[in-house]
């Protein structure tokens, strides 16, 4: 094959896990509890300026990730038990309360770090051949830990108990707090380890994109678009959603250009609103 | 719910409104602080939105002209007042403000130091009412009535970059990439003549959508098939920053030179040391320019704000330099009226942030420094002398 064919061809590959691991947060907060986290960008902007810490205080990369889980966690706790807890059931005012917080934090951030574009560097850098084509070395690694960690939480949420009580709260969560789930509890952790994601997406991505307070936003955009077209509740739902999201915008902006890309993206999450709102994987 | 929660709601709704009356007071208000005597400035600059990264360094270098024209008497005697606006959202906003300006604040003038969108609806919106001084780098062939540019043109800009680009790097296939505004789509309408003059080629042109969350992988692996010997990227601040980075992320910093026709202080630190390299920039000003006059500037502005001064830049430079101007021309003009200012404007020289510069057909003639990236900073490689604009707007 070309070796642009093959370049293009991971390129696409890469756009749907970049975009997979920076949604995977968002997917799961919205899919499990029913709360749409506007200020989920804000948490990969954090993830992110947690790996420019661990760069300007020389500690390896991999440091960012504890970094990361630890602010965003400790955040996603508090944010649930003191804002998001008293408004289950009232989706607007959850939000309206996420989009202020998503403006607290970029004024945070800002506050912290400036305006200023900070730059990472990339931890594994340089290039290697695939077929014939060079290829950046990080984006490889990213295309790998993405498959990794969706692998992961695809069997655990699956196969494990907690998975299954967790599904058991979704589906009908006075019936498992009847049956003596700690609901309450699970919906806390499920809130935590969604921020943990959007951390660990922000660190994951913060070497290849601009590092700033307004970079939320741009994430936040895409993760939803995914979301829209993937369906709420299933791992299966994010994956298809960000192959079509991530894979189409690849594959146009590859053919025409990033015009034509971003055209066709919005063109399809309005679609799918219209014609199919509750996505491919949709529960119900 | 519990109900007693709405109680706390509504004094929350109290108290944020209260505040939001407080903070939007409207212009009465302000300006019963203000003298009779007052010259007032409706500057415009970044205050919110992506380009509020320039916003301190623009207010920091517009008080600290302000300042030194109000140590030489102000402008036609008059103390100056700067009031500050935000030019950070859409162009439709900014345009509102500039009425507010004009009503409420009375301006006897407007600095503008945005993109050229919000110019085009400002200019639309003021139409010649009040004089307008537009200050940063921009496409040049702006010549509506009352409107006095100080920006880099692409003349200034793209011909001598693209001379050297063509000469000293032996550069025959030029690429394009900007974003999809006027201000780089007027530029590369001119950029191609310059390509054509010196013998190149131009072998793809392409746009991407402003303000929308780009990425550049699919642009950078079509550019490494098409193998050009140059790119030219009319690209602004994080779409440039992610650009370069992927570019430079594929490997094709090492064959292909790039040249970036807005690349200052801060896109430079977001591109990085490793991603710089074969990196070329063709500016009016410079943080670590040669010239004696940007030399004073900095010294002046370092003195004023000390070590934690925010990053001096073109942007916001461009705004003290507008200062001078205002002062040059009202002062000569002797009144705020738009035929004295036109006149009074040809062959007027002030000080800009960089060195002695002189205006001709309401542009300005200046020097430019052809600069190549060394990590982070900036090394100017070549002065050329008073570079015309290239637009000559009738009187």
């Amino acid at each position: 094959m070309e070796p642009v064919l093959v370049a293009q061809a991971l390129n696409a590959v890469f756009g749907i896990a970049s975009l997979a691991i920076v949604a995977l947060g968002l997917a799961v907060v919205l899919g499990l509890l029913g709360v749409l986290n506007l200020a989920h960008g804000e948490l990969v902007m954090i993830g992110a300026y947690c790996a420019y810490v661990a760069q300007v205080n020389g500690w390896p990369y991999l440091s960012a990730v504890p970094l990361a889980i630890a602010v965003c966690g400790t955040l996603g706790y508090a944010v649930e038990r003191w804002l998001v807890r008293p408004l289950y059931q009232r989706p607007f005012d959850t939000l309206v309360v996420t989009w202020g917080l998503s403006l607290l934090l970029r004024k945070c951030a800002e506050a912290m770090f400036g305006l200023g574009y900070k730059n990472l560097r990339e931890p594994i850098a340089g290039t290697v051949e695939v077929l014939g084509a060079t290829y950046p070395r990080f984006r490889l690694v990213l295309i790998a830990v993405s498959v990794v960690v969706l692998g992961a939480l695809f069997l655990w949420y699956g196969q494990s108990r907690t998975g299954r009580r967790i599904r058991a709260t979704v589906s009908n969560p006075d019936l498992a707090r009847a049956l003596g789930v700690p609901v309450t509890r699970y919906a806390s952790a499920t809130f935590v380890v969604g921020t943990c994601l959007a951390g660990l997406g922000g660190v994951l991505i913060a070497p290849l994109v601009p590092v700033q307070p307004f970079m939320g936003f741009d994430h936040i955009l895409m993760s939803f678009f995914v979301l829209v077209v993937g369906g709420l509740g299933s791992v299966g739902g994010l994956v298809t959603g960000s192959a079509v999201i991530g894979g189409a915008n690849s594959v146009v902006s590859a053919l025409s250009d990033s015009t034509g890309g971003y055209f066709f993206v919005l063109a399809l999450a309005i679609l799918f609103l219209w014609l199919r709102p509750r996505g491919i994987h949709g529960r119900g | 719910m519990s109900h007693d929660f709405i109680p706390a709601r509504r004094r929350i709704l109290t108290a944020a409104a209260g505040t939001t009356v407080l903070v939007s007071s409207p212009g009465f208000v302000r300006s019963a602080f203000a003298q009779p005597n007052e010259f007032k400035i409706g500057f415009f600059i970044a205050l919110s939105g992506p380009a509020a990264l320039f916003g301190p360094t623009q207010r920091a270098c517009a008080d600290l002209g302000a300042e030194k024209i109000n140590k030489a008497g102000g402008i036609m005697g008059r103390p100056v007042r700067l009031i500050f606006t935000d030019a950070g959202g859409p162009p439709a906003e900014t345009a509102k403000s500039a009425v507010r300006l004009m009503l409420e604040d009375k301006v006897d003038l407007f600095i503008g130091s945005h993109d050229s969108a919000t110019r085009e609806a400002n200019i639309a919106t003021i139409k010649a009412k009040v004089p307008y001084i537009y200050s940063p780098v921009y496409e040049g062939g702006e010549c509506s009535p009352n409107v006095y540019c100080l920006g880099e043109t692409p003349p200034q800009q793209a011909q001598p970059a693209t001379e050297f680009l063509a000469k000293e790097k032996n550069a025959k296939a030029f690429y394009l990439i900007g974003d999809d505004y006027v201000w780089p789509r007027k530029s590369n309408e001119q950029i191609k003549k310059y390509i054509a003059q010196y013998g190149g080629k131009v072998v793809g042109e392409e746009y991407v959508p402003f303000g929308a969350p780009n990425k550049f992988e699919e642009a950078v692996t079509r550019i490494k098939g098409i193998k050009p010997d140059a790119v030219i990227a009319t690209l602004v601040g994080a779409d440039n920053v992610n650009f370069n980075r992927t570019f430079a992320g594929f490997g094709l910093d090492k064959t292909i030179a790039r040249l970036s026709m807005l690349l200052e202080e801060n896109t430079l630190m977001g591109i990085g040391a490793e991603n710089s390299a074969n990196l070329y920039s063709c500016m009016g000003y410079y943080a670590n320019s040669p010239a004696e006059g940007a030399k004073a500037f900095k010294a002046e502005y370092l003195a004023k704000y000390g070590a934690k001064a925010p990053q001096l830049a073109t942007i916001g430079a461009d705004c003290y330099s507008a200062l001078n101007l205002a002062k040059a021309l009202f002062d000569k003009a002797g009144a705020n009226d738009m035929k004295k200012l036109t006149a009074a404007s040809e062959g007027l020289s002030f000080d800009s942030a960089s060195a002695r510069v002189t205006m001709h057909g309401r542009q300005v003639d200046k020097d430019m420094y052809l600069a190549s990236c060394k990590g982070t900073e900036f090394e100017v490689f070549k002065t050329i002398k008073a570079v015309k604009s290239g637009t000559a707007c009738r009187a």
